[in-house]
């Protein structure tokens, strides 16, 4: 079984790194860190916090584009091009196939993030701003955000074409990011059919506002470390939950 | 034949509907198939463009799900993992990952079917040498023909060392030296005990390599059997040729024969049997003077057998 789905894995890996559209969002995600000296006459004495805020978001904007981009149509491709027919034809489950992918394009987000990641320090280093290594802990976050709408672009990728699926992982991603507005509407709306729609998009909609501790880290807020550890445990049980949904969607499918 | 054995693939009254568009009209891909096909035999599918084959094929290889009936591969169900690791499959058109060289491509295929890491270099390296394609080893695929494609079609499937190999139109796209060496392969196959299936609409390839073959026409199965069995005793016309015809001699043999050809002193008379022929070579013997040169039996080829079931299949519907 491992060698199946870390075959699939691999290939997938294989797949996006010599891909265009990644190198490209790495380039433009280091482009957009290394240009944030561009603002720092405008930021009156809070440069570094500036810096390091646009540099951690750069991270997480590029690495959301990523995950929605390549993982939009990574199960997609595979149908559309029919290479599906030459894996599915060796004895490889269709849950094995899915989990590769998975963990393929999760192996692509890891590798882009360090290099990105990298990228940031150089960068604060160069810049003189301070590089201190706790800010890492705020990619760390994004990287368990990514887990989740990895699963979500995958999901969606199984049903539906590559540009359904980028923008209802985006919807998804958006809302995620609502997820405490989304309550307060829920408990505060007159109408019913608000409160209901809006109770029912917070209990399914993954909260993605959990994962980002970009203020904190940037601004030296406290963070609770059982908050973020039960994030990381809710980020593992709902990917866990999309994986088998998605499993199920694909092994009814039919070529 | 019957075999004692398990039939490899053994398929039973499968029929498959398609719902398509919109107003989700009713496509009947297969109807009523049964099928077995034993081991170690090479048997062709053969049917017109849009028969049926290719739902077949995917039904059997579990990328499709029957309406009803059943499909068993080695006697399990074709998603079974255990079977796939038995078979191999080339599909029609293949198309592979750009991005990958050919040997990657082929250890990818190795790794996905389980075989030994230890022996897998040596099955990829082996596979690129069959199917000459050692000099492109280590480039990206993208950039490969239509025929290179369909070399790594059939190296991929055949990198496990399967029982069975199932080929979907595998010559399709291939110059005639490309088809001769896939004959070569396939008739190799059975020759080391292997069980080959392959769909085509070319007859020739069907005629010279197959043990059986099964003749679908719109979703239905018109023909199962051996190919001399199909296509013996029928002789369609017997050629006759005489030499030192005159024009009255010429004008009888035109009533007992379905037409004649005149040419120089030689003239070809075309009659339905044997009964014909004997009539002709009475009168030859009564006028004089008349050599009988040749006599050829025209049997019922395999062409000529498709498409009479393609009119009849045409006349009913």
């Amino acid at each position: 079984m491992i060698e199946r789905v870390s075959g699939v894995a691999l290939n997938t890996f294989r797949e996006s790194i010599r891909d265009k559209v990644l190198i490209t969002l790495i380039i433009f995600a280091v482009l957009v860190m290394g240009s944030s000296r561009v603002i720092q006459p405008l930021a009156l004495g809070e440069e570094a916090k500036i810096i390091k805020d646009i540099g951690l978001s750069a991270i997480t904007l590029f690495c959301v584009l990523i995950s929605i981009l390549v993982g939009g149509r990574i199960v997609y491709r595979e149908v559309e091009k029919r290479t599906i027919y030459i894996i599915l034809a060796k004895p490889v489950r269709r849950w094995e196939f899915i989990l590769g992918k998975y963990l393929g394009l999760m192996a692509v987000l890891v590798v882009s993030q360090v290099v990105m990641t990298a990228a940031f320090y150089v960068i604060l280093l160069v810049l003189g701003v301070g590089a201190p290594l706790y800010l890492m802990l705020a990619v760390l976050m994004t990287l368990f955000e990514l887990v989740i709408l990895t699963a979500v672009a995958v999901l969606f990728s199984t049903f539906s074409t590559p540009i359904t699926g980028a923008v209802f992982t985006f919807a998804v991603y958006f809302v995620g990011h609502l997820s405490r507005d989304l309550k307060l509407l829920a408990a505060m709306s007159p109408s019913p059919v608000v409160k209901a729609v809006s109770y029912f998009l917070y209990y399914i909609l993954p909260n993605l506002g959990n994962f980002n501790i970009r203020p904190e880290v940037v601004y030296g807020a406290p963070l609770d470390p059982s908050a973020l550890l039960l994030s990381v445990l809710y980020a593992l049980v709902y990917t866990a939950t999309l994986l088998l949904i998605s499993a199920a969607i694909f092994n009814r499918k039919e070529f | 034949m019957a075999s004692l054995s398990e039939p490899v693939i053994s398929v039973t009254r499968l029929s498959k509907v398609y719902r398509s568009g919109l107003r989700m009209k009713r496509v009947q891909a297969l109807n009523d198939i049964s099928l077995e096909v034993e081991k170690g035999e090479i048997f062709g599918f053969l049917g017109p463009n849009g028969a049926g084959k290719t739902t077949l094929i995917k039904i059997i290889m579990g990328l499709t799900d029957p309406t009803s009936g059943t499909a068993l591969v080695f006697g399990r169900p074709p998603r079974d993992a255990a079977a796939k690791a038995r078979l191999g499959f080339l599909p029609e058109s293949p198309y592979f990952y750009d991005h990958l060289t050919a040997r990657e491509f082929l250890g990818l295929a190795a790794r996905l079917s389980a075989v030994p890491k230890s022996e897998a270099a040596g099955r990829v390296t082996g596979l690129l040498r069959l199917l000459r394609m050692e000099t492109s080893a280590d480039v990206q695929m993208r950039g490969f023909s239509r025929g290179m494609l369909q070399r790594m079609g059939i190296a991929q499937a055949l990198v496990a060392d399967p029982e069975l190999v199932v080929l979907d139109e595998p010559m399709g796209g291939l110059d005639p030296i490309g088809r001769k060496e896939f004959r070569d392969i396939i008739v190799d196959l059975r020759d080391r005990g292997k069980t080959v299936f392959f769909s085509t609409h070319i007859l020739s390839d069907v005629e010279m390599i197959c043990d059986r073959v099964g003749i679908v026409i719109e979703g239905r199965m018109a023909e199962v059997g051996r190919l001399s069995e199909i296509l013996t005793g029928d002789v369609e016309s017997i050629e006759v040729t005489v030499k030192g015809v005159t024009g009255k001699t010429q004008k009888i043999l035109e009533r007992v024969s379905q037409h004649t050809i005149k040419s120089g002193d030689e003239l070809l008379v075309t009659v339905k049997g044997e009964e014909e022929v004997d009539k002709i070579m009475a009168i030859c013997r009564e006028v004089g003077g008349i050599r009988v040169v040749g006599i050829v039996p025209h049997r019922r080829t395999l062409e000529d057998y498709f498409m009479a079931h393609v009119a009849k299949a045409g006349r009913a519907s």
